[in-house]
């Protein structure tokens, strides 16, 4: 983290999140298209046509011994004669869990002028979780070790830990025992190594979790804008290596991260997932945009069972 | 040596090295630059790349330009590249350098040195020996000899070492010495001439040079014709006029020589230009210079000319006639230095005489012109016949009236005085105070103007006599005498009926005061006495003429070679003394320019005194090869080479770092370049980069920081004590002693700042919070009242502390002595007279080394008691404690008691607590206790800010008008 001026790491968060909510509040909530719900019992908008907790009807029953008094429908009662019990649907919120990628790699602007990648990662990650808070969904971040939750205080919280993580992450998520049918949104520059990814993401979509990718790069990395003699150096201790003429090397390092890409490409389809690819030097809405629109509609071939 | 024109290289093997240079540029083509590095996330899609082309990208051919050019500068400059280096020396023998180091040699010395320079430096390539060999007098009194045979190392050091001479050189001696020298004929001769001889018959100069050249050829370097030495005649004393000679031994182009004359502290009085006119060589300049500057002369100089022939020292025949003061014990201690008499007479004096201070018999040791007698002197009869006996032999004495004379008048008045003074103006007379009438024309005052504003107060007068008038100097507007004078033996006695200071007249203010003190002066007959028996050194100048301590070798000057040494001032000089000045003892090596005799008279011995002319050497004999020594020498490239290189290697090495995104860039970025050019902000690049400068800066910091320290210090401790300073001043406030007793001195505060708010409230003093004042640390001067509580633990007061105070009393400091025992003396000793409980004791024993006056309890009608409240009684939280003052004997602070002392700790009701609220109750009690507890801190405050102010006599018709209505 370089956090400017030596800012408190709150102080920062608190930048951030507003920045974030600023983001977000160009869009309207953002309900999740959910092919099928997690088996929560949190309280949400995704409708489980079941009898349930939620505010909307379902339907009368008789009034059975053991019944609490007080769930009587007297209205309704009335009108038939016989003592009649209001059911609701059981509406449910879907659970997203977030995970943002804090490796060194992650820290890398190749301007000044432009935010470091971790940077926009974390922003989007909040913006992300503001605007499916509003919707009623309930957030997580992959890796806190907390309850998906809503409300002003969770993504307060969420931005805190975003602010002290950094740095000595992993390149993928970790693997946890996430409920069924959740979301998971992945964050990262997805430049380690591809078998890592790919078991990571296997793993999840095993467990039916429905995922979206997001690649957030910087430019310089798409383009490799550098001329001459140079020992580039990894940034995770990956080794180095001494190019004589990078003007030269230019074609074949396109060709590879295209490689890369269209790997990532396929293993997102594969597995139903989404896959999102953001620069640094463009505004966050378009990510946001991009990732709002992967979110909010199911993915094609994927069957809907109450649509 | 390799010589190609002008240029030669000393070491010209060296440059075979340059047939590397092509090797070189080939070998910078071929190696790649170092790479930049960059540290970049997506680095595993770097690894294995293929790259098209394998050649290197090459070096820039600007840097390898850039580095072929150092390498060659490098080369250069250990070749030892030389401009203008000196031929070969024809004989076989050792480099002689025969140096004339006599005074005439010290205008062109550095030219002198640089060409001995030159001459080692060729001796050294040449690798001979060097014998090196002055020609004046050594100073150390030793003979004149050459050195041994150096090698070219030691030549130069002991050339370094040599120094021009203030006597002229020796060139009898130095043919001896150089013949006896021992060294291989023939040997390489260069002589620096200084290009004078002793006299146009003088054939010692002759015979030098053929002894030169009997030992091998001869190179004479002289000065170039302008350049030549410069004697400064000094004047004929006792002249009216100052008569500045200037000589010079060739017949050279007109030029014009600034003459300027120093006093003692070295400030310019005089400058004055003085044309040598072509082909002439001497000069005259008679220069009328006022009194007061001329008195002020203490050496003559030509500018620009440093050399001990070009300096005359001016010595007491010139000097200021020396004013004595009668000062007492009082004016020495100086309590009030601004209004004492000695201070008025010694800015009044100081301009035009040379004024000396002491008692009477310290004054009369030395020879004295006038002898002035403040009014503030007692002299006792012994004394008092001392100075008449003083007078008869010729001194003048002036002397001041005043309060003393007025009631004691002697003998010592040239008219009988009256007892008592007469008091013109003030408040209880009708009478104005005098103004001075136009000065008769036979008076030794006629002629000063009168400014309008000097005005008489007070005066002494003298009894009616006959010869009154013809005894009186100056009058007052209605006749009465205020300067009178009568003759006393060879001398002459003056009174002035009035103060030298401010206390009876604002004469001693004016421009009139120093004028007629001017004339008193003038009238005097000076100084005359003479020292017998031989004058010691006390100050000689250098070859350089610089005045300094006279080397061990000068031995006193005798007297019989120096008659009519002794002078007196102001009276014409009879035609025999004149005549004994003509030949005065001659400069030697024993003798050497400077200043002669004791504190108490000087004798200037002048090199160039009485000098006709100076004799040029003239032809040289034939087969002397004769130089300038204004000749380009040689310059030495060596050095310049090497530096440039070295700047020019720091440059590279910034560009490799540059090239390599290592050094930190200070263009701006721009948009397009952004990714390939900027600045690889990355963690460790960065830090590197950023702990390399913070490095440099702090090394930078610490050397400026090392420089300025101490300056730092000094400025930090004198600031922290200015902030004190003008907290402590630019408001008033009150202070208290800091006792070491932490509640006693949190009482202090609250009870001043409680005072400090009654005074806000009800009077027009608005004093600011109170301040703590440590009595042995702090300057307490600041402060026109202190508030000090006894207590017994109180440590006791140092020397210095003890100093500080008397000082501060004396001055007009007041101090309110708290014991805060009353209410134990009260209990232990019913109605005692106070001043015997813990705190009374303690008092005394830290106030012992102070002389405080005799006290009293504070009288009735005091200004204690009227000084804003009218009061009866002084309590404070305890009541009935007698409060103490001075006795109004002595009039000095105008009877203002400078210490009150009191036992009712006051500070204990005045104290308010941060509420405002009182924070203890007085005993017995009762809010009419406190309330004039407050008023008597009033009145205390009020009497330290106003002193007598309310029983001063001026008021008393205000105060009867007001007590009419």
């Amino acid at each position: 983290m370089n956090a400017p001026g030596g800012a408190k790491p709150s102080d920062l968060a608190l930048a951030r999140l507003q920045k974030a909510e600023a983001t977000a509040a160009t869009l309207p909530p953002l309900l999740v298209a959910a092919e099928r719900i997690a088996a929560t019992v949190m309280q949400g908008v995704h409708g489980r046509r079941r009898m349930g907790p939620g505010d909307t009807f379902w339907q009368f029953r008789h009034y059975q011994p053991g019944d609490p008094a007080q769930r009587i429908d007297w209205r309704q009662t009335a009108k038939a004669g016989n003592v009649f019990i209001r059911e609701h649907e059981w509406v449910a919120a879907q659970s997203v869990w977030l995970w943002c990628d804090g490796s060194a790699s992650m820290n890398y602007a190749s301007s000044r002028r432009l935010p470091p990648k971790e940077e926009r990662a974390k922003l989007l990650t909040l913006a992300l979780a503001s605007l499916l808070m509003s919707a009623g969904e309930h957030v997580a971040l992959s890796g806190e070790g907390r309850g998906p939750g809503a409300g002003r205080a969770v993504l307060a919280r969420m931005a805190i830990t975003l602010s002290h993580a950094g740095g000595q992450q992993a390149d993928v998520p970790p693997l946890e025992p996430l409920p069924r049918y959740a979301h998971i949104t992945l964050l990262s520059d997805f430049l380690g190594s591809m078998d890592e990814i790919t078991d990571a993401v296997g793993a999840y979509a095993a467990r039916g979790l429905q995922g979206h990718l997001v690649q957030v790069l910087d430019p310089a990395e798409e383009s490799l804008p550098f001329n001459g003699r140079i020992r580039f150096e990894g940034m995770e201790e990956e080794g180095n290596t001494l190019i004589n003429r990078t003007e030269t090397v230019r074609g074949q390092y396109h060709d590879r991260l295209a490689a890369r890409r269209e790997a990532l490409v396929t293993l997102a389809h594969r597995n139903g997932w989404s896959f999102t690819l953001h620069h640094t030097n463009r505004p966050a809405q378009e990510a946001l945009l991009a990732l709002y629109a992967a979110m909010s509609v199911a993915p094609s071939g994927a069957q809907n069972r109450w649509a | 040596m390799l010589n190609l024109g002008a240029l030669g290289f000393a070491t010209p093997w060296v440059l075979v090295a340059l047939i590397g240079l092509p090797v070189l540029w080939w070998l910078l083509r071929v190696t790649p630059p170092a790479p930049r590095r960059l540290r970049f996330p997506a680095i595993r899609l770097l690894f294995g790349l293929n790259e098209d082309e394998q050649t290197p990208s090459h070096t820039p051919w600007w840097l390898i330009l850039l580095r072929m050019v150092i390498v060659t500068l490098v080369i250069l400059g250990l070749a030892h590249p030389l401009w203008n280096a000196g031929d070969r020396f024809t004989a076989s023998g050792p480099v002689v350098l025969v140096m004339d180091d006599g005074w005439a040699a010290a205008r062109g010395w550095n030219e002198r040195m640089r060409a001995a320079e030159a001459l080692i430096a060729r001796a050294e390539r040449a690798n001979r020996g060097v014998v090196v060999m002055p020609t004046a007098a050594p100073s150390d009194g030793a003979p004149l000899t050459a050195s041994s045979l150096l090698t070219p190392a030691a030549a130069r050091t002991y050339v370094q070492a040599l120094q021009p001479k203030p006597w002229p050189v020796s060139r009898a001696q130095a043919k001896k010495s150089f013949l006896a020298a021992r060294f291989d004929d023939p040997a390489n001769i260069t002589w620096l001439a200084d290009g004078i001889k002793d006299s146009a018959n003088d054939s010692s100069t002759q015979d030098f040079i053929r002894a030169l050249q009997r030992r091998g050829p001869v190179t004479a370097m002289v000065d170039p014709i302008d350049a030549g030495a410069i004697a400064l005649v000094p004047p004929q004393a006792g002249e009216p006029r100052l008569t500045l000679k200037l000589l010079r031994a060739e017949k050279a182009n007109a030029a014009r020589h600034w003459v300027r004359g120093l006093d003692a502290r070295g400030r310019i009085v005089m400058r004055e230009g003085i044309d040598f006119a072509d082909g002439a060589t001497s000069t005259e300049a008679v220069i009328n210079l006022p009194t007061e500057l001329r008195n002020r002369l203490a050496r003559l100089e030509v500018e620009d000319v440093k050399s001990a022939g070009a300096v005359a020292l001016i010595d007491e025949r010139y000097r200021r006639r020396p004013v004595g003061i009668i000062t007492t014990a009082a004016d020495r201690a100086q309590v009030q230095p601004l209004l004492a008499e000695v201070f008025y007479l010694e800015r009044a004096l100081g301009p035009y005489a040379e004024v000396r201070k002491g008692t009477v018999p310290e004054l009369l040791s030395r020879p004295l012109a006038v002898l002035v007698i403040p009014d503030g002197a007692g002299l006792g009869d012994t004394v008092r016949s001392a100075i008449a006996a003083w007078m008869d032999k010729g001194g003048t004495v002036l002397r001041f009236a005043g309060p003393r004379l007025g009631q004691n008048p002697d003998a010592l008045t040239p008219v009988r005085l009256r007892r008592g003074d007469r008091t013109l103006g003030g408040a209880m007379s009708w009478a104005k105070p005098a103004r001075l009438a136009p000065f008769e024309d036979t008076s030794p005052f006629s002629g000063l103007t009168i400014p309008k504003d000097v005005t008489v107060k007070r005066q002494v007068l003298a009894q009616p006599a006959l010869d009154l008038p013809a005894r009186t100097w100056a009058r007052l507007a209605d006749g009465s005498p205020l300067v009178t004078a009568a003759s006393r033996g060879r001398g002459r006695i003056l009174l002035i009926h009035t103060t030298a200071n401010t206390e009876w007249s604002n004469l001693a203010l004016s421009g009139l005061y120093v004028e007629m003190l001017r004339r008193v002066i003038g009238l005097s007959q000076g100084v005359s006495g003479a020292r017998a028996g031989a004058l010691p050194p006390v100050a000689t100048l250098d070859g350089f003429g610089r005045l300094g301590d006279p080397p061990p070798s000068a031995q006193p000057l005798v007297e019989d070679s120096a008659p009519a040494r002794a002078t007196t001032v102001g009276k014409a000089r009879t035609q025999a003394q004149a005549q004994a000045q003509q030949t005065g003892p001659q400069v030697t090596a024993r003798n050497p320019p400077g200043l002669y005799g004791d504190e108490s008279a000087r004798v200037a011995l002048n090199l160039a005194a009485n000098w006709k002319s100076l004799t040029p050497i003239g032809q040289l004999p034939a087969g002397v090869e004769q130089l300038s020594l204004a000749q380009p020498g040689e310059v030495d490239f060596k050095p310049y080479a090497l530096a440039a290189a070295l700047i020019l290697l720091t440059l590279d090495m910034w560009i490799g770092l540059v090239l390599r995104g290592l050094a930190p860039t200070f263009w701006p970025t721009r948009d397009g370049d952004d990714l390939a050019m900027g600045p690889t902000t990355t963690g460790a690049t960065t830090g590197a980069t950023t702990s390399i400068s913070a490095l440099i800066a702090a090394a930078i910091t610490a050397a400026l920081a090392l420089n300025s320290l101490p300056a730092q210090a000094q400025q930090t401790l004198s600031e922290t004590e200015q902030r004190r300073a003008i907290e402590a001043t630019f408001e008033t406030r009150l202070a208290y002693v800091l006792t070491g007793d932490a509640r006693l001195d949190t009482v202090s505060r609250q009870g001043l700042e409680g005072l400090s708010l009654t005074l806000r409230t009800r009077t027009s003093v608005e004093p600011k919070a109170p301040l703590a004042v440590n009595i042995e640390r702090d300057d307490i001067t600041f402060f026109p009242f202190l508030y000090w509580p006894i207590t017994p633990a109180q440590p006791s007061l140092s020397p210095r502390a003890t100093e500080r105070l008397a000082k501060y009393l004396a001055t007009g400091g007041m101090i309110l002595f708290d014991t805060r025992d009353q209410a134990l003396t009260t209990i232990s000793e019913p109605g005692s007279e106070g001043g015997s409980g813990p705190g009374a004791v303690k008092l005394r024993e830290l106030l012992r080394g102070l002389s405080i006056p005799s006290l009293t309890p504070v009288p009735k009608g005091h200004n204690l008691t009227k000084s804003f409240y009218l009061l009866n009684e002084f309590p404070g939280r305890w009541t009935g404690g007698t409060v103490w003052v001075e006795r109004r004997s002595s009039s000095a602070n105008d009877g203002v008691s400078s210490v009150v002392i009191g036992a009712n700790d006051f500070a204990g009701a005045w104290a308010i607590d941060a509420n405002g609220q009182s924070a203890f109750p007085v005993v017995p009690g009762g809010s009419r206790q406190r309330e004039i507890a407050h008023r008597f801190g009033v009145n205390v405050v009020m009497y330290a800010l106003t002193g007598n102010y309310k029983s001063d006599q001026v008021h008393v018709p205000a105060i009867l008008e007001r007590l009419g209505q």
